[in-house]
């Protein structure tokens, strides 16, 4: 009851018509503060997105900004309701987060079901059963120097993410209470492991924003681990094409873990032709031992297919380079080129459906662009060869006249 | 073929030809060598007005077919390899030997008094022949003479007064489009080559008027008194002359078959501008001047400056003959030949510089 007075009050207040007009007293005695932790908001809060739009600390906080007496700054009766923790938090940030009307005027485009998604989430049920150790708005968004999420500074833009999410899930001592639901101890290695993968490396290292971090997996607000079940529709997403092969293929009813079987989940690392095959070291490998094996005779066909499209195409590249080198018109043959990897790339999108019937034929269009190349790049070499002769011959029957008019040019000047 | 020469003799009497070649002599003296660099820059201008017309039959002018068409004559047609490269090489050993021609003739002080007229037309000519260069290496329509033509126009454009319409008139419009490949067809293949035509026989009839200039040391020598030993220039001029046209052929046929002129890739209007863009070599010292300027120079734009200072130069180069009176007087000129001396070091100083630094 007495939660449902302070929000209402809140809500009542919360409004950019009570944005302070006159200094804010709040502000000029908490920066004085000795006590650093009490100290902190009022220095972190200039340049805060809220301040920026013109609200301030009694709007979250209450009581009475424009005295500098602290019992009349802190009057209850003024709704001042100290430091919200736990669930008073979300309530906070809701009352002007999850409201429509009121965010319109300051963000038109933003969400408004922050507060409903949280609640859904892991993060949200555990506070509603009385953890105060989880994550709640001010853990990812900052408290008093909260900046836009597009803002590189801020804890929840995408580079940071993972960081932000490490705070406590790469925290042993944090962790050490929860549980899985097999009541394994929770991992704590996720952020090392994704700060390896190739969606870090292409989020951190090229500053690819399209690149997922922790949130495009397990949601933010709704964050959850996603179930066995929506594995391949999360890394679908992204990779739709493979989401669609995979689908069709036989290990869509064999595989648990779907895409992470082979891919690892937060450890993704750049994929390779060598994963596929039946050697020591690929992951074919590690279920399709026996030889007799239909997968493993599977595997072998679709490296097999694979090995012969890539050193085609590496083999053509250099033919072509070599022509090009020196000097011959390619530009045709770049063309088919890049047709024959662009077969490449669809070739690798195949193996995902594991037939090697389909991956071959692929394979065989490739080949047989990459056919024409060479034809062409071995005329090329060809005709280059018959330039030079043709040179050699010109120069020699030049150099005769040359010389017989260096010599009639002598006995002119004999005769002179 | 003597019965062809009567028969013709017969109707038009030769006879004054005849004797003129028969009596027409050259100069021997130690600087004797650099009379075969006007020769060799006219051999190089007909191999390139030979190679054009053969690749004008298959050369199409549009945007959409320019840079096919040249596909097709270096990968298709038979020799069309060789006739485009001769043409592309021709054209910057021609504008070389057109360079070395109008230097040594400078440095000689050949222009002097009667032969201004003479040097006049070859000044001339050495800008048509820059034009040549200008218009025809944006005919391919590839990639990186698209991008040099926008930057080229663009200098043309920071004439001041006069620019916006000049680089409005070269490229039929306000960027370079398919509009702009057809003005400099046009240039290249009808209104450059009629007013070379013209000029190329103006000068010749200049040079075989008044003859070959000799070193002003040489002239006192005669003036004073001396012997003036001559070859005759039929045949034993000519035939030196040919013996260096087949050393230029010679090196044609070596730089086509072993550097052939790069294709590069199809002009893409909206395609980012491709880094290592520059002009031909022979606009690169101009070019990387214009670069260096600062925005601005005593109030005044620095590149509207920098195009001024070059037109004034070649306008200065023109009229030269008129400014060294004591050449004409037949006295040394010092102060001349250290500008000569400045100006091709600075050619060939920020020609290397900007090839480096592009």
């Amino acid at each position: 009851m007495a939660a449902g007075t302070t929000a209402a009050v809140l809500v009542l207040s919360a409004s950019p018509v009570n944005a302070q007009t006159t200094a804010n007293q709040c502000l000029v005695c908490h920066a004085s503060l000795p006590d650093a932790a009490l100290a902190a908001p009022a220095k972190a809060f200039p340049g805060d997105v809220h301040q920026q739009r013109g609200f301030g600390c009694v709007d979250c906080h209450g009581g009475n900004a424009a005295t500098p007496d602290k019992s009349q700054a802190h009057n209850a009766a003024r709704g001042y309701r100290g430091k919200p923790r736990g669930p008073q938090i979300i309530a906070t940030c809701a009352r002007c987060h999850s409201d429509p009307e009121l965010m319109h005027k300051f963000a038109p485009r933003q969400r408004v079901d922050q507060a409903a998604e949280y609640a859904s989430s892991v993060h949200g049920k555990r506070l509603a059963e009385g953890d105060l150790g989880v994550a709640t708005c001010v853990t990812c968004h900052g408290a008093h120097g909260v900046r836009l999420v597009n803002d590189a500074r801020s804890p929840a833009f995408p580079t940071n993410v993972a960081a932000t999410c490490g705070t406590c899930h790469s925290s042993a001592e944090h962790m050490k209470s929860y549980k899985l639901p097999n009541g394994s101890p929770l991992p704590t290695s996720q952020r090392a492991e994704y700060e390896r993968s190739v969606h870090y490396a292409a989020l951190a290292g090229q500053r690819d924003m399209s690149a997922p971090t922790c949130n495009d997996c397990h949601g933010n607000h709704g964050a959850a681990p996603p179930g066995v079940s929506s594995l391949t529709t999360v890394c679908g997403t992204c990779h739709t094409v493979f989401q669609t092969k995979f689908a069709t293929s036989v290990h869509a009813q064999i595989f648990e873990k779907a895409c992470i079987e082979c891919h690892s989940n937060h450890a993704v690392l750049a994929p390779s032709d060598r994963m596929l095959g039946t050697a020591k070291d690929t992951v074919c490998a590690s279920c399709h031992e026996d030889k007799d094996d239909p997968g493993f005779v599977g595997a072998t066909k679709m490296h097999d297919s694979m090995e012969r499209l890539t050193s085609a195409v590496d083999s053509s590249a250099a033919l072509i380079a070599r022509v090009k080198n020196d000097g011959m018109e390619v530009g045709d043959q770049e063309l088919a080129l890049n047709e024959a990897r662009t077969k490449l790339v669809l070739a690798r999108t195949e193996v995902h459906m594991f037939d090697p019937a389909a991956l071959d034929a692929i394979v065989n269009d490739g080949t047989k662009i990459l056919a024409g190349v060479d034809q062409a790049g071995t005329k090329a070499l060809g005709e280059l060869a018959y330039r030079r002769r043709g040179l050699f011959v010109s120069l020699g029957v030049i150099l005769l006249v040359v010389t017989a008019l260096a010599l009639k040019i002598k006995d002119l000047g004999k005769e002179q | 073929m003597s019965q062809i020469i009567d028969w013709v003799d017969e109707r038009l009497d030769l006879s004054g030809i005849r004797h003129f070649i028969a009596e027409k002599g050259v100069p021997i003296h130690t600087q004797k060598i650099w009379y075969y660099l006007g020769g060799v820059t006219l051999f190089l201008f007909m191999v390139q007005v030979a190679s054009g017309i053969l690749l004008l039959l298959y050369y199409r002018p549009s945007a959409s077919e320019a840079y096919e068409s040249v596909q097709f004559i270096v990968t298709q047609v038979e020799f069309g390899w060789l006739i485009r490269n001769i043409h592309s090489w021709s054209a910057n050993l021609l504008i070389l030997a057109a360079f070395a021609h109008l230097f040594s003739v400078f440095f000689l002080k050949s222009y002097r008094q009667p032969r201004e007229l003479t040097w006049i037309s070859g000044a001339l000519l050495l800008f048509l022949m820059l034009g040549f260069g200008f218009s025809g290496y944006l005919l391919p329509w590839n990639e990186l003479a698209f991008f040099a033509t926008k930057v080229g126009t663009g200098i043309a454009g920071a004439v001041p007064f006069v620019g916006r319409g000049m680089l409005r008139f070269l490229r039929g419009g306000d960027d370079v489009t398919g509009a702009t490949l057809s003005r400099f067809y046009a240039l290249h293949v009808a209104i450059l080559p009629a007013m070379t035509t013209v000029l190329v026989a103006l000068h010749l009839l200049f040079v075989q008027r008044q003859g070959m200039s000799v070193p002003m040391k040489e002239a006192r020598r005669l003036r004073a008194g001396g012997f003036q030993k001559q070859m005759p220039f039929f045949p034993d001029y000519i035939l030196r002359d040919v013996l260096v046209w087949y050393v230029a052929i010679a090196l044609l046929a070596a730089l086509a078959a072993f550097y052939p002129w790069e294709l590069g890739r199809k002009a893409d209007p909206f395609a980012a501008v491709p880094a290592g863009i520059r002009p031909e070599w022979y606009f690169l010292a101009m070019f990387h001047t214009l670069k260096l300027l600062p925005s601005h120079i005593l109030g005044f734009e620095g590149e509207r400056l920098g195009v001024l200072a070059f037109g004034l130069a070649a306008a200065l180069l023109v009229v030269v003959p008129f400014l060294d009176r004591r050449a004409s007087r037949e006295e040394s000129s010092p102060w001349f030949t250290t500008v000569g001396l400045a100006a091709l070091l600075y050619f060939v100083a920020f020609t290397i510089i900007g090839y480096l630094a592009s």
